[in-house]
Protein backbone atom coordinates (compact mmCIF):
# COMPACT_ATOMS: atom_id res chain seq x y z
CA UNK A 1 0.00 0.00 0.00
CA UNK A 2 1.28 3.44 -0.90
CA UNK A 3 2.23 5.74 1.93
CA UNK A 4 2.40 9.50 2.07
CA UNK A 5 5.81 11.03 2.65
CA UNK A 6 7.11 14.57 2.76
CA UNK A 7 10.57 15.00 1.35
CA UNK A 8 12.39 18.27 0.75
CA UNK A 9 14.59 17.94 -2.32
CA UNK A 10 16.89 20.80 -3.24
CA UNK A 11 14.83 23.27 -1.23
CA UNK A 12 11.45 22.23 -2.61
CA UNK A 13 9.10 20.28 -0.35
CA UNK A 14 7.23 17.47 -2.06
CA UNK A 15 4.36 15.44 -0.71
CA UNK A 16 4.38 12.09 -2.43
CA UNK A 17 2.52 8.81 -2.28
CA UNK A 18 5.13 6.08 -2.62
CA UNK A 19 5.12 2.32 -2.63
CA UNK A 20 7.19 0.94 0.30
CA UNK A 21 9.57 -0.96 -1.94
CA UNK A 22 10.67 2.09 -3.94
CA UNK A 23 14.06 3.56 -3.20
CA UNK A 24 14.85 7.23 -2.72
CA UNK A 25 16.79 7.12 -6.00
CA UNK A 26 13.82 5.75 -7.94
CA UNK A 27 11.46 8.36 -6.52
CA UNK A 28 13.82 11.29 -7.12
CA UNK A 29 14.59 10.21 -10.68
CA UNK A 30 11.21 8.92 -11.80
CA UNK A 31 8.64 10.91 -9.80
CA UNK A 32 10.51 14.19 -9.41
CA UNK A 33 12.32 13.99 -12.73
CA UNK A 34 15.71 14.85 -11.24
CA UNK A 35 17.86 12.51 -13.27
CA UNK A 36 21.23 13.94 -12.25
CA UNK A 37 21.76 11.17 -9.70
CA UNK A 38 22.68 7.95 -11.49
CA UNK A 39 21.93 4.32 -10.84
CA UNK A 40 25.06 2.26 -11.22
CA UNK A 41 25.14 -1.03 -9.36
CA UNK A 42 21.97 -0.62 -7.31
CA UNK A 43 23.55 -2.46 -4.36
CA UNK A 44 25.70 0.15 -2.67
CA UNK A 45 29.02 -0.66 -4.29
CA UNK A 46 29.56 2.20 -6.74
CA UNK A 47 28.34 5.46 -5.20
CA UNK A 48 26.92 6.92 -8.45
CA UNK A 49 23.59 7.53 -6.67
CA UNK A 50 25.09 9.49 -3.76
CA UNK A 51 22.81 12.20 -2.34
CA UNK A 52 23.05 14.17 0.87
CA UNK A 53 20.25 13.21 3.25
CA UNK A 54 20.11 15.65 6.17
CA UNK A 55 23.65 16.55 5.19
CA UNK A 56 24.96 12.98 5.30
CA UNK A 57 26.27 11.38 2.09
CA UNK A 58 23.97 8.44 1.45
CA UNK A 59 23.60 5.91 -1.33
CA UNK A 60 20.05 6.55 -2.41
CA UNK A 61 19.72 3.14 -4.09
CA UNK A 62 19.75 1.45 -0.67
CA UNK A 63 17.53 3.88 1.17
CA UNK A 64 13.79 3.43 0.94
CA UNK A 65 11.96 6.62 0.01
CA UNK A 66 9.75 6.07 3.05
CA UNK A 67 12.81 6.18 5.29
CA UNK A 68 13.53 9.66 3.91
CA UNK A 69 10.17 10.96 5.16
CA UNK A 70 10.78 14.37 6.75
CA UNK A 71 14.36 14.54 5.50
CA UNK A 72 16.15 17.25 3.58
CA UNK A 73 17.71 15.80 0.46
CA UNK A 74 20.33 17.43 -1.75
CA UNK A 75 21.19 16.11 -5.20
CA UNK A 76 23.76 17.20 -7.77
CA UNK A 77 21.16 19.57 -9.27
CA UNK A 78 21.43 21.71 -6.12
CA UNK A 79 25.09 22.57 -6.66
CA UNK A 80 24.89 25.09 -9.50
CA UNK A 81 24.27 28.66 -8.35
CA UNK A 82 21.95 30.78 -10.53
CA UNK A 83 22.48 28.50 -13.47
CA UNK A 84 26.26 28.64 -13.17
CA UNK A 85 28.52 25.79 -12.09
CA UNK A 86 29.78 26.20 -8.54
CA UNK A 87 33.48 26.23 -7.63
CA UNK A 88 33.72 22.48 -7.20
CA UNK A 89 31.94 21.70 -10.46
CA UNK A 90 34.05 24.32 -12.28
CA UNK A 91 37.17 22.72 -10.86
CA UNK A 92 36.08 19.27 -12.14
CA UNK A 93 35.69 20.76 -15.63
CA UNK A 94 38.91 22.78 -15.53
CA UNK A 95 41.09 19.95 -14.23
CA UNK A 96 39.55 17.38 -16.55
CA UNK A 97 38.03 15.24 -13.81
CA UNK A 98 35.13 14.26 -16.06
CA UNK A 99 35.43 11.51 -18.61
CA UNK A 100 32.22 9.63 -19.31
CA UNK A 101 30.58 11.56 -16.46
CA UNK A 102 28.56 8.73 -14.98
CA UNK A 103 30.28 8.77 -11.58
CA UNK A 104 30.51 12.58 -11.51
CA UNK A 105 27.24 13.36 -9.66
CA UNK A 106 28.21 10.93 -6.90
CA UNK A 107 31.78 12.19 -6.74
CA UNK A 108 30.56 15.80 -6.51
CA UNK A 109 28.12 15.05 -3.70
CA UNK A 110 30.71 13.05 -1.77
CA UNK A 111 33.24 15.89 -2.17
CA UNK A 112 30.59 18.43 -1.16
CA UNK A 113 30.00 16.59 2.12
CA UNK A 114 33.75 16.26 2.76
CA UNK A 115 34.46 19.95 2.11
CA UNK A 116 31.60 21.06 4.37
CA UNK A 117 32.91 18.93 7.20
CA UNK A 118 36.55 19.63 6.52
CA UNK A 119 37.25 22.59 4.20
CA UNK A 120 40.95 21.76 3.84
CA UNK A 121 41.30 17.98 3.62
CA UNK A 122 44.62 16.31 2.90
CA UNK A 123 45.00 14.13 -0.18
CA UNK A 124 44.74 11.08 2.06
CA UNK A 125 41.46 12.32 3.51
CA UNK A 126 40.10 13.02 0.02
CA UNK A 127 41.02 9.54 -1.19
CA UNK A 128 39.54 7.90 1.89
CA UNK A 129 36.34 9.88 1.49
CA UNK A 130 35.99 8.77 -2.15
CA UNK A 131 36.79 5.13 -1.42
CA UNK A 132 33.16 4.09 -1.93
CA UNK A 133 32.75 5.90 -5.24
CA UNK A 134 33.90 4.02 -8.30
CA UNK A 135 35.01 5.63 -11.55
CA UNK A 136 35.12 2.99 -14.28
CA UNK A 137 37.12 5.33 -16.52
CA UNK A 138 39.64 5.12 -13.64
CA UNK A 139 40.01 8.90 -13.67
CA UNK A 140 40.67 9.06 -9.95
CA UNK A 141 43.85 11.14 -10.18
CA UNK A 142 42.10 14.07 -11.84
CA UNK A 143 39.11 13.82 -9.51
CA UNK A 144 41.38 14.04 -6.48
CA UNK A 145 43.24 16.97 -8.08
CA UNK A 146 39.98 18.80 -8.78
CA UNK A 147 38.93 18.50 -5.13
CA UNK A 148 42.41 19.47 -3.95
CA UNK A 149 42.29 22.60 -6.09
CA UNK A 150 39.14 23.71 -4.27
CA UNK A 151 40.40 22.57 -0.86
CA UNK A 152 43.67 24.44 -1.25
CA UNK A 153 42.03 27.83 -1.67
CA UNK B 1 16.86 -4.83 -9.80
CA UNK B 2 13.61 -3.66 -8.33
CA UNK B 3 12.82 -4.67 -4.78
CA UNK B 4 10.11 -7.30 -4.26
CA UNK B 5 6.81 -6.10 -2.82
CA UNK B 6 6.59 -5.64 0.93
CA UNK B 7 4.78 -3.41 3.34
CA UNK B 8 6.64 -1.25 5.80
CA UNK B 9 5.96 -0.63 9.47
CA UNK B 10 7.56 2.27 11.33
CA UNK B 11 7.38 1.93 15.12
CA UNK B 12 8.21 4.82 17.47
CA UNK B 13 9.22 2.71 20.47
CA UNK B 14 11.00 -0.58 21.12
CA UNK B 15 7.78 -1.93 22.65
CA UNK B 16 5.86 -1.25 19.46
CA UNK B 17 8.57 -2.88 17.37
CA UNK B 18 8.44 -6.03 19.53
CA UNK B 19 4.64 -6.16 19.27
CA UNK B 20 4.86 -5.88 15.47
CA UNK B 21 7.48 -8.63 15.34
CA UNK B 22 5.18 -11.11 17.05
CA UNK B 23 2.02 -9.90 15.31
CA UNK B 24 3.42 -10.51 11.82
CA UNK B 25 5.74 -13.41 12.67
CA UNK B 26 3.90 -15.96 10.50
CA UNK B 27 3.81 -13.62 7.49
CA UNK B 28 7.56 -13.24 7.29
CA UNK B 29 8.86 -10.11 8.91
CA UNK B 30 12.33 -8.57 9.04
CA UNK B 31 13.83 -5.63 10.82
CA UNK B 32 15.50 -3.08 8.57
CA UNK B 33 18.17 -0.93 10.19
CA UNK B 34 20.60 0.71 7.74
CA UNK B 35 19.48 -1.57 4.93
CA UNK B 36 23.01 -1.95 3.56
CA UNK B 37 22.81 -5.74 3.80
CA UNK B 38 19.07 -6.47 3.83
CA UNK B 39 18.14 -4.47 0.73
CA UNK B 40 21.07 -5.95 -1.18
CA UNK B 41 19.81 -9.44 -0.32
CA UNK B 42 16.27 -8.52 -1.34
CA UNK B 43 17.47 -7.13 -4.67
CA UNK B 44 19.07 -10.38 -5.74
CA UNK B 45 17.10 -11.73 -8.69
CA UNK B 46 14.79 -14.65 -8.10
CA UNK B 47 15.68 -17.90 -9.90
CA UNK B 48 17.43 -15.81 -12.53
CA UNK B 49 18.01 -17.93 -15.61
CA UNK B 50 14.79 -19.90 -15.42
CA UNK B 51 12.14 -17.22 -15.57
CA UNK B 52 10.34 -17.68 -18.91
CA UNK B 53 9.07 -15.10 -21.34
CA UNK B 54 5.65 -13.61 -20.64
CA UNK B 55 3.05 -14.69 -23.18
CA UNK B 56 0.98 -11.59 -22.65
CA UNK B 57 -0.83 -10.57 -19.49
CA UNK B 58 -2.48 -7.57 -17.90
CA UNK B 59 0.88 -6.10 -16.89
CA UNK B 60 2.84 -6.85 -20.07
CA UNK B 61 0.09 -6.54 -22.67
CA UNK B 62 1.89 -7.77 -25.74
CA UNK B 63 4.16 -10.15 -23.87
CA UNK B 64 7.67 -10.88 -25.07
CA UNK B 65 9.40 -9.66 -21.89
CA UNK B 66 10.74 -11.83 -19.12
CA UNK B 67 8.05 -12.54 -16.59
CA UNK B 68 8.35 -10.85 -13.26
CA UNK B 69 7.00 -12.14 -10.00
CA UNK B 70 3.94 -9.93 -10.27
CA UNK B 71 3.34 -10.92 -13.89
CA UNK B 72 -0.30 -11.85 -14.48
CA UNK B 73 0.69 -14.68 -16.81
CA UNK B 74 1.57 -16.86 -13.85
CA UNK B 75 -2.00 -16.82 -12.68
CA UNK B 76 -3.83 -16.91 -16.00
CA UNK B 77 -2.03 -19.12 -18.44
CA UNK B 78 0.32 -21.57 -16.85
CA UNK B 79 -1.46 -24.72 -17.86
CA UNK B 80 1.60 -26.65 -19.00
CA UNK B 81 3.11 -28.96 -16.44
CA UNK B 82 6.63 -27.60 -16.74
CA UNK B 83 5.22 -24.12 -16.22
CA UNK B 84 3.38 -25.26 -13.11
CA UNK B 85 6.56 -26.72 -11.66
CA UNK B 86 8.43 -23.53 -12.40
CA UNK B 87 5.62 -21.46 -10.96
CA UNK B 88 5.87 -23.41 -7.72
CA UNK B 89 9.59 -22.84 -7.61
CA UNK B 90 9.20 -19.12 -8.14
CA UNK B 91 6.41 -18.92 -5.57
CA UNK B 92 8.50 -20.80 -3.02
CA UNK B 93 11.33 -18.37 -3.47
CA UNK B 94 8.94 -15.44 -3.16
CA UNK B 95 7.77 -16.78 0.15
CA UNK B 96 11.30 -16.56 1.46
CA UNK B 97 11.01 -12.80 1.14
CA UNK B 98 9.48 -10.96 4.06
CA UNK B 99 6.02 -9.51 3.56
CA UNK B 100 6.71 -6.85 6.16
CA UNK B 101 9.76 -4.79 6.98
CA UNK B 102 9.96 -3.00 10.30
CA UNK B 103 12.05 0.13 9.90
CA UNK B 104 13.37 1.06 13.33
CA UNK B 105 15.04 4.37 12.39
CA UNK B 106 12.59 6.48 14.37
CA UNK B 107 13.15 4.78 17.73
CA UNK B 108 15.22 7.32 19.67
CA UNK B 109 16.44 4.93 22.41
CA UNK B 110 18.27 2.89 19.77
CA UNK B 111 20.57 5.75 18.80
CA UNK B 112 23.66 7.11 20.45
CA UNK B 113 26.90 6.44 22.28
CA UNK B 114 27.14 7.00 26.04
CA UNK B 115 29.37 6.13 28.99
CA UNK B 116 27.60 5.40 32.28
CA UNK B 117 28.72 6.14 35.85
CA UNK B 118 30.58 2.83 36.08
CA UNK B 119 32.55 3.78 32.98
CA UNK B 120 30.84 1.20 30.76
CA UNK B 121 30.27 2.10 27.13
CA UNK B 122 26.77 1.72 25.71
CA UNK B 123 26.11 1.93 22.00
CA UNK B 124 22.53 1.87 20.72
CA UNK B 125 21.89 -0.74 18.04
CA UNK B 126 20.95 1.87 15.40
CA UNK B 127 24.14 3.90 15.91
CA UNK B 128 25.87 4.19 12.56
CA UNK B 129 29.39 2.98 11.95
CA UNK B 130 30.39 6.58 11.07
CA UNK B 131 29.23 7.79 14.50
CA UNK B 132 31.40 5.12 16.15
CA UNK B 133 34.34 5.96 13.88
CA UNK B 134 34.16 9.64 14.88
CA UNK B 135 33.53 9.10 18.60
CA UNK B 136 36.52 10.34 20.60
CA UNK B 137 35.74 8.26 23.69
CA UNK B 138 35.46 5.04 21.67
CA UNK B 139 38.79 5.69 19.96
CA UNK B 140 40.50 6.52 23.22
CA UNK B 141 39.28 3.66 25.42
CA UNK B 142 37.86 1.00 23.09
CA UNK B 143 40.36 1.53 20.27
CA UNK B 144 39.84 -1.84 18.57
CA UNK B 145 36.18 -1.01 17.96
CA UNK B 146 37.06 2.37 16.41
CA UNK B 147 39.56 0.59 14.15
CA UNK B 148 36.90 -1.94 13.18
CA UNK B 149 34.58 0.93 12.26
CA UNK B 150 37.38 2.54 10.21
CA UNK B 151 37.83 -0.54 8.08
CA UNK B 152 34.19 -1.43 7.42
CA UNK B 153 32.94 -1.06 3.83
CA UNK B 154 33.19 2.47 2.48
CA UNK B 155 32.19 5.90 3.85
CA UNK B 156 28.77 5.46 2.23
CA UNK B 157 28.26 2.06 3.85
CA UNK B 158 29.42 3.44 7.20
CA UNK B 159 27.03 6.39 6.97
CA UNK B 160 24.02 4.05 6.73
CA UNK B 161 25.20 0.78 8.28
CA UNK B 162 24.63 0.22 11.99
CA UNK B 163 26.49 -1.73 14.65
CA UNK B 164 23.33 -3.65 15.55
CA UNK B 165 22.88 -4.71 11.95
CA UNK B 166 26.53 -5.60 11.49
CA UNK B 167 26.42 -7.93 14.49
CA UNK B 168 22.90 -9.26 13.84
CA UNK B 169 23.97 -10.55 10.43
CA UNK B 170 26.50 -12.75 12.22
CA UNK B 171 29.02 -12.93 9.41
CA UNK B 172 32.31 -14.28 10.77
CA UNK B 173 34.29 -11.43 9.16
CA UNK B 174 32.11 -8.49 10.28
CA UNK B 175 34.36 -5.60 11.21
CA UNK B 176 32.59 -4.43 14.36
CA UNK B 177 31.73 -7.99 15.43
CA UNK B 178 35.34 -9.18 15.88
CA UNK B 179 36.49 -6.20 18.03
CA UNK B 180 33.26 -6.49 20.05
CA UNK B 181 34.21 -10.08 20.91
CA UNK B 182 37.70 -9.05 22.01
CA UNK B 183 36.30 -6.16 24.07
CA UNK B 184 33.84 -8.50 25.86
CA UNK B 185 30.75 -6.75 24.50
CA UNK B 186 27.34 -7.73 25.83
CA UNK B 187 24.21 -7.48 23.69
CA UNK B 188 20.85 -6.46 25.08
CA UNK B 189 18.07 -8.29 23.28
CA UNK B 190 14.45 -7.38 23.83
CA UNK B 191 11.13 -9.02 23.06
CA UNK B 192 7.57 -8.70 24.31
CA UNK B 193 8.49 -11.08 27.14
CA UNK B 194 11.27 -8.86 28.45
CA UNK B 195 14.96 -8.42 27.83
CA UNK B 196 18.01 -10.63 28.12
CA UNK B 197 21.75 -10.13 27.82
CA UNK B 198 24.07 -12.21 25.70
CA UNK B 199 27.87 -11.97 25.51
CA UNK B 200 28.83 -11.20 21.90
CA UNK B 201 31.04 -14.30 21.69
CA UNK B 202 28.02 -16.54 22.45
CA UNK B 203 25.79 -14.77 19.90
CA UNK B 204 26.58 -16.45 16.58
CA UNK B 205 26.09 -20.19 16.11
CA UNK B 206 26.96 -20.46 12.39
CA UNK B 207 27.47 -18.01 9.51
CA UNK B 208 24.33 -15.85 9.52
CA UNK B 209 22.75 -17.89 12.35
CA UNK B 210 22.36 -16.60 15.89
CA UNK B 211 20.80 -17.43 19.24
CA UNK B 212 18.07 -14.84 18.60
CA UNK B 213 14.52 -16.13 18.67
CA UNK B 214 11.46 -14.99 16.79
CA UNK B 215 10.16 -11.65 18.03
CA UNK B 216 13.49 -10.45 19.41
CA UNK B 217 15.39 -7.28 18.59
CA UNK B 218 18.90 -6.13 19.52
CA UNK B 219 18.60 -2.82 21.34
CA UNK B 220 22.14 -2.04 22.48
CA UNK B 221 25.64 -3.33 23.04
CA UNK B 222 27.63 -2.62 26.18
CA UNK B 223 31.35 -2.82 26.77
CA UNK B 224 32.87 -3.01 30.25
CA UNK B 225 35.06 -0.12 31.37
CA UNK B 226 38.70 -0.91 30.60
CA UNK B 227 40.86 -1.38 33.71
CA UNK B 228 44.09 0.60 34.04
CA UNK B 229 46.97 -0.18 31.68
CA UNK B 230 44.71 -1.58 28.97
CA UNK B 231 45.16 -1.43 25.21
CA UNK B 232 43.35 -2.85 22.23
CA UNK B 233 43.84 -3.06 18.48
CA UNK B 234 42.13 -4.46 15.38
CA UNK B 235 43.54 -5.14 11.95
CA UNK B 236 41.68 -6.23 8.86
CA UNK B 237 43.83 -7.98 6.30
CA UNK B 238 42.10 -7.65 2.94
CA UNK B 239 42.90 -7.38 -0.74
CA UNK B 240 41.64 -3.80 -1.00
CA UNK B 241 41.52 -0.88 1.41
CA UNK B 242 37.78 -0.24 0.99
CA UNK B 243 34.61 -2.13 0.09
CA UNK B 244 36.21 -5.41 1.04
CA UNK B 245 35.60 -8.42 3.23
CA UNK B 246 38.59 -9.50 5.27
CA UNK B 247 40.82 -12.49 4.60
CA UNK B 248 41.74 -12.43 8.24
CA UNK B 249 40.71 -10.02 10.98
CA UNK B 250 42.36 -9.96 14.40
CA UNK B 251 41.27 -7.98 17.45
CA UNK B 252 43.39 -7.97 20.61
CA UNK B 253 42.53 -6.61 24.05
CA UNK B 254 45.25 -6.69 26.67
CA UNK B 255 45.57 -5.56 30.30
CA UNK B 256 48.94 -5.25 32.03
CA UNK B 257 49.54 -5.43 35.78
CA UNK B 258 51.56 -2.21 35.53
CA UNK B 259 53.23 -0.24 32.75
CA UNK B 260 56.02 -2.40 31.41
CA UNK B 261 54.84 -5.24 33.67
CA UNK B 262 53.45 -8.72 33.05
CA UNK B 263 50.15 -9.43 31.32
CA UNK B 264 47.12 -9.47 33.65
CA UNK B 265 44.59 -10.55 31.04
CA UNK B 266 44.28 -10.91 27.28
CA UNK B 267 41.52 -11.63 24.80
CA UNK B 268 42.16 -12.33 21.14
CA UNK B 269 39.29 -12.59 18.63
CA UNK B 270 39.87 -14.00 15.16
CA UNK B 271 37.65 -13.13 12.20
CA UNK B 272 37.10 -14.88 8.85
CA UNK B 273 38.92 -18.01 9.98
CA UNK B 274 35.95 -20.03 11.22
CA UNK B 275 32.16 -20.22 10.91
CA UNK B 276 31.84 -17.68 13.74
CA UNK B 277 34.33 -15.32 15.40
CA UNK B 278 36.86 -17.40 17.33
CA UNK B 279 38.22 -16.53 20.76
CA UNK B 280 41.82 -17.73 20.77
CA UNK B 281 41.79 -19.20 24.29
CA UNK B 282 45.24 -20.76 24.16
CA UNK B 283 46.83 -17.33 23.86
CA UNK B 284 45.91 -16.82 27.52
CA UNK B 285 48.11 -19.73 28.63
CA UNK B 286 51.05 -18.31 26.74
CA UNK B 287 50.81 -14.76 28.03
CA UNK B 288 48.97 -14.30 31.33
CA UNK B 289 51.38 -13.67 34.19
CA UNK B 290 54.32 -13.36 31.83
CA UNK B 291 56.22 -10.36 30.54
CA UNK B 292 55.15 -9.62 26.96
CA UNK B 293 58.59 -9.96 25.44
CA UNK B 294 59.54 -10.92 21.91
CA UNK B 295 59.66 -14.68 22.46
CA UNK B 296 56.44 -14.89 24.48
CA UNK B 297 54.47 -12.89 21.91
CA UNK B 298 55.79 -15.08 19.11
CA UNK B 299 54.64 -18.18 20.97
CA UNK B 300 51.23 -16.62 21.69
CA UNK B 301 50.73 -15.76 18.02
CA UNK B 302 51.54 -19.37 17.15
CA UNK B 303 48.92 -20.50 19.65
CA UNK B 304 46.35 -18.24 17.96
CA UNK B 305 47.18 -19.84 14.63
CA UNK B 306 46.44 -23.27 16.08
CA UNK B 307 43.06 -22.04 17.39
CA UNK B 308 41.95 -20.77 13.96
CA UNK B 309 39.91 -23.05 11.70
CA UNK B 310 40.18 -21.40 8.29
CA UNK B 311 38.84 -22.82 5.03
CA UNK B 312 39.88 -22.41 1.39
CA UNK B 313 37.74 -19.96 -0.54
CA UNK B 314 38.06 -17.28 -3.21
CA UNK B 315 39.50 -14.81 -0.69
CA UNK B 316 42.41 -17.00 0.28
CA UNK B 317 43.55 -20.52 1.10
CA UNK B 318 43.39 -22.04 4.55
CA UNK B 319 47.18 -22.28 4.54
CA UNK B 320 47.60 -18.58 3.75
CA UNK B 321 45.04 -17.60 6.35
CA UNK B 322 46.77 -19.66 9.04
CA UNK B 323 50.05 -17.92 8.31
CA UNK B 324 48.35 -14.54 8.36
CA UNK B 325 46.56 -15.22 11.65
CA UNK B 326 49.97 -15.75 13.23
CA UNK B 327 51.50 -12.66 11.63
CA UNK B 328 48.59 -10.29 12.31
CA UNK B 329 48.08 -11.57 15.87
CA UNK B 330 51.78 -11.02 16.56
CA UNK B 331 51.56 -7.42 15.32
CA UNK B 332 48.30 -6.66 17.08
CA UNK B 333 49.54 -7.98 20.44
CA UNK B 334 52.61 -5.73 20.14
CA UNK B 335 50.46 -2.74 19.25
CA UNK B 336 48.00 -3.41 22.08
CA UNK B 337 50.86 -3.83 24.58
CA UNK B 338 52.30 -0.50 23.46
CA UNK B 339 48.93 1.16 23.88
CA UNK B 340 48.60 -0.37 27.34
CA UNK B 341 51.83 1.36 28.36
CA UNK B 342 54.15 -1.57 27.97
CA UNK B 343 57.28 -2.02 25.91
CA UNK B 344 57.99 -4.73 23.43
Amino acid sequence: MKKLVTITVNGVTHELAVEPRRTLLEVVREDLGLTGSKKGCGIGDCGACTMLVDGVATFSCLMLAIQADGCVVETVESLAENGKLNKLQRSFVDVGAIQCGYCTPGMLMMATELLRRNPHPSEKEIRRSLSGNLCRCTGYQKIVEAIKAVAGE
Amino acid sequence: MILPRFDILIPDTIGEACAMLSQYADKGVKIIAGGTDLLVDLKRPIVPSEIPTCKGCSTHKSGGVRSTIDCGWWETDSSQESDQALLKKVQDSIHKYPEYLISIHKIKELHGISVNEKGNLRIGAMTTITEIERSKVVREKWTALAEGADSLGSPLVRNRGTIGGNIANARPAADTFIPSVALSGILTIQSEKGSRKIPVDKFATAPGKTVMKEGEIITAIEYPAPPKFTGSAYYKLANRKALEISNVGVAVWIALEKPGGPVADIRVALGAVGPTPIVAESVKNELIGKLPDNETIKKAAGAARDDARPIDDHRGSAWYRSMMVELVTDRMIRLAVKRAGGEV
